[in-house]
């Protein structure tokens, strides 16, 4: 077991490693903190999802901008894949779980991984179905996994079009999951049209409007 | 129920159904107003005034209750500009009664300086159509053949041409035709095999008109097909840009309106080629109908929207276009209103994203011809590059989106008068000086420019400037840590640099430059720079030999300043060629060679097409190549113009 102080050593190495996009130190420091036995857990969330929180911030900002969250988001990958293996998930800890996917006809996932990383960074639990995805395999995906959230991600708005068939499909079979649409052509008015809950046009704006719906959708089981 | 709307100040009117949103009613009755986002309530671009009250002169009463009302989105979408009373968006407004509506002189599209000029093209003649005259043996009791053999006889003896056929609409005047002439005729003969007009009498003028339909403009060029001289150029916007200013909106407009969609725009980009056929003419002091053949060149859903094609298969992943090869119609099964029989040439294409257009421009330049690496960049709405030489061609599509043209930029314009079009910016004082469209003079400062916006080549200038005097950093951050009255945050905490203040402008307000215009900038540039970097790779090389930069756009473009801010790769600046509009040059030299149509079919199927977006490391490539003017990658030839090592490491 590592120290308290060794492990808030750690999570602040690891923090600055992603905010300063090392990517090559992002996975020393993450070995180490499984060689010293620290807790996976606690580092990925504090470390992790604590650097990518400054990354948002300064995209928030315009100090950063696509580049950046991508060589971050590198960095993230690079520790994440190390620390992944040894996380123990904690009662009442998870975050939800999302269904992510880039529309049938669109290849552009650009966009699509920042969110991934983003999410996965924060504790998500992310089904990622890749790009050109065919419209029934969202909806499989959903049950399958029973997420709580459907991220639909679209460049063009040929392929944004798509959606306004997609949404329907995946309230007819589960009404209650949400859906979050995405993508340079999508506007307020086109969550409207085509009957989407929300939309947000970045990445930490995404993880916002997911916590708040998570929520919601938290309390509706409760009550 | 019907309702009257009326446009000021055009005076147009008309009657348009219940619920008819403005900018529809401005569609149908021809009045042109900005509409950038698409009616997607982004752009704000379309706002009009409404009057109210009672005209008597135009016989209706005018009232906002005639509208529908304000919701919160265009609430919000006005609010981003200074208030004034009754003004609406037109995109979001519905009709229901009648109403009196000013068109500001911000949200009219204005009539943008068009500068497709033909280029200076070396052509061997040899075009498709001939007209060869011909004296006729008078029949009598003992030689009764018929009036078309005894043309055809006429016409073997004297030129040569066998086996003719005749197009039925001809065939239908010949007689009247050949004695009107007094047996002495002119027959036009379409790819030696077809007789398509018969003209009484001797008749040695043989014309024929090449045309470029781009996304954003169209352009003509009647050209005399014995010498190849041009003889009229015409050019306007492509009427379809009311249906959305990018390819996509376009499909998607097809895909939307199911049935109806596809044949508006094909019917409104045909209406455009009679206008442009129609006013050529009239310049060359000829008439439609003596224009025997129309080439034409487009990217592919221009192609398959004047075909009548479904474009949506194109517009997604595979990016399957309905056919490469050429095709010819004769004019009239189209509507398009040149000699009806004539023939309608509609060059080949490469691929869903490379299309007609770039046929012409290879055809124009011929890299596959050359020794030396060229690359090819034509910059319209779309960037496509094409890279090689005679070894092999490649190419790609860049999704540079319309914000190099000056869409999708906060105060973006059309190249029209009142727009800025160049800009220095003193790198000590950070003062902004600038030029405009219709006037000689740089601003001061203090005179009134009557500046209304900024189009796309003033863009990258206003980003390099921005760049070299350290406005902007490496990451494209506007640089808030400099002093100067001209750096401030705007109206929503967005940080913006201002380049006219309002007492230079006619639009009563300062005009900027903001950070998501540097973004929106960034991202274009970047995915024309790793798309150039892309084909290096595929092609193995380091550096090319050449840049041809081709396209109306690229032509106004400073190419220092488009190097620095790194919208290609490093190059010998002394090996950056304009080659002017030569999609429209290569439809001319289709028009006047048949054989190069035949190489232009060749070549469509040659060039090698790559899918920029599947390349595994496209999106980190891409994402490098957004900053100013690359994340990593040197440029030797900018020595001496970039900014200093300082600079690059904020």
């Amino acid at each position: 077991m590592a120290t308290k102080e060794k492990e808030q050593e750690l999570i602040k190495r690891l923090q600055d490693a992603i905010i300063n996009y090392k990517v090559a130190e992002a996975k020393k420091i993450a070995d180490e903190a499984v060689a010293v036995g620290a807790d996976a857990y606690t580092v990925t969330m504090e470390g992790l999802a604590g650097g990518m929180e400054v990354v948002s911030e300064k995209f928030d900002s315009h100090e950063y901008f696509v580049p950046e969250t991508l060589l971050c988001a590198k960095a993230l990958y690079a520790a994440l894949d190390v620390l992944k293996p040894h996380i123990q998930v904690k009662e009442g800890g998870a975050q939800g779980q999302v269904v992510l996917g880039v529309m049938q006809g669109d290849v552009h996932d650009l966009g699509k991984n920042i969110i991934k990383a983003i999410f996965e960074a924060s504790g998500w639990t992310v089904h990622d179905l890749g790009r050109d995805v065919p419209l029934q395999k969202f909806v499989d995906e959903q049950l399958k996994t029973d997420s709580d959230i459907v991220m639909l991600s679209a460049m063009m708005t040929t392929s944004m079009v798509g959606i306004k068939k997609l949404i329907p499909m995946i309230k007819e079979k589960n009404p209650k999951v949400k859906i979050m649409i995405g993508g340079a052509p999508i506007t307020e008015k086109t969550v409207e049209e085509y009957g989407a809950d929300t939309t947000a046009d970045n990445a930490p704006n995404a993880l916002r409007e997911a916590m708040k719906m998570l929520e919601t959708l938290r309390k509706g089981k409760a009550a | 129920m019907d309702h009257t709307i009326i446009f000021q100040p055009s005076g147009r009117r008309g009657l348009v159904p219940e619920g008819t949103t403005i900018l529809e009613a401005a569609r149908r009755l021809g009045v042109g107003i900005e509409a950038v986002c698409g009616e997607q309530l982004v752009c704000g671009k379309c706002r009009v005034k409404v009057m109210e009250g009672k005209f008597p002169k135009e016989d209706i009463t005018s009232s906002m209750g005639h509208l529908s009302g304000l919701d919160e989105k265009e609430v919000k979408v006005l609010q981003r500009k200074e208030s004034e009373e009754n003004i609406r968006l037109a995109c979001s407004t519905k009709i229901y009664g009648d109403v009196l509506v000013f068109v500001p002189e911000a949200s009219r599209t204005g009539k943008q300086v068009v500068s497709k000029a033909a280029g200076k093209i070396k052509v061997k003649l040899k075009p498709a159509v001939r007209k060869y005259y011909v004296e006729l043996p008078l029949p009598s009791l003992d030689d009764p053949l018929g009036d078309f053999e005894r043309l055809e006889e006429a016409l073997a003896k004297a030129h040569g041409a066998k086996k003719l056929s005749i197009d039925y609409r001809v065939l239908q005047q010949l007689p009247d035709a050949i004695r009107k002439g007094d047996w002495k005729v002119t027959a036009t003969v379409w790819q030696g095999r077809e007789v398509i007009r018969v003209e009484p009498g001797k008749v040695e003028s043989s014309i024929g008109l090449a045309v470029d339909i781009g996304t954003t403009t169209c352009a003509g060029y009647l050209t005399d097909l014995n010498t190849g001289e041009v003889l009229a150029t015409e050019s306007m916007m492509n009427p379809q840009v009311r249906y959305g200013e990018d390819v996509m909106s376009r499909i998607t407009y097809c895909m939307m309106n199911e049935g109806t969609g596809l044949k508006e725009l094909q019917q409104t980009i045909i209406e455009g080629l009679n206008t442009i056929a129609k006013q050529a003419a009239k310049k060359a002091g000829c008439s439609p109908e003596d224009i025997s053949e129309m080439t034409l060149v487009g990217n592919t859903a221009m192609h398959h929207i004047l075909l009548g094609i479904n474009p949506e298969y194109m517009g997604v992943a595979p990016f399957t276009p309905a056919l490469h090869e050429s095709v010819d119609v004769k004019a009239d099964r189209f509507g398009i209103h040149i000699l009806p029989a004539g023939n309608v040439h509609v060059m080949p294409i490469e691929a869903g994203f490379v299309g007609a257009d770039n046929v012409g421009c290879l055809i124009a330049d011929q890299p596959h011809k050359r020794k030396e690496m060229t690359l090819l960049i034509d910059i319209g709405t779309n960037g496509e590059l094409v890279l090689g030489n005679k070894e092999k061609l490649i190419s790609c599509s860049c999704a540079t989106g319309p914000a190099l043209e000056g869409a999708q930029i906060e105060f973006g314009m059309r190249a029209a008068p009142g727009a800025i079009e160049r800009i220095k910016i003193n790198p000590k004082t950070l003062e902004a000086t600038y030029k405009v469209i219709g006037n000689d003079e740089w601003s001061d400062g203090k005179t009134n420019m009557q500046a209304k916006g900024i189009c796309g080549s003033a863009i990258i200038d206003a980003i390099a400037e921005m760049f070299k005097a350290g406005i902007l950093r490496k990451n494209g951050q506007i640089n808030m840590d400099l002093k100067s009255p001209r750096l401030r945050k705007g109206d929503k905490g967005v940080t913006e640099y201002v380049l006219a203040w309002k007492h230079e402008t006619s639009i009563d307000q300062d005009i900027v430059v903001n950070q998501k215009d540097v973004r929106a900038i960034q991202l274009a540039k970047g995915a024309l720079y790793s798309g150039c970097l892309i084909m290096m790779r595929k092609l193995g090389i380091r550096k090319f030999d050449r840049l041809a930069v081709a396209g109306a756009f690229g032509s106004h473009i400073d190419k220092v300043e488009a190097m620095v801010i790194g919208m290609f790769p490093d190059c010998d600046l002394k090996k950056v060629e304009y080659i002017g509009n030569a999609a429209g040059d290569g439809a001319r030299i289709a028009l006047l060679n048949v054989d190069r149509r035949r190489e232009a079919n060749e070549i469509a199927r040659k060039v090698e097409y790559v899918e920029l977006a599947l390349e595994e490391d496209f999106n980190d490539r891409f994402g490098e190549a957004m900053q100013f003017p690359h994340m990593f990658d040197e440029f030797p030839h900018l020595k001496g113009i970039l900014p200093g090592k300082a600079q690059e490491a904020a």
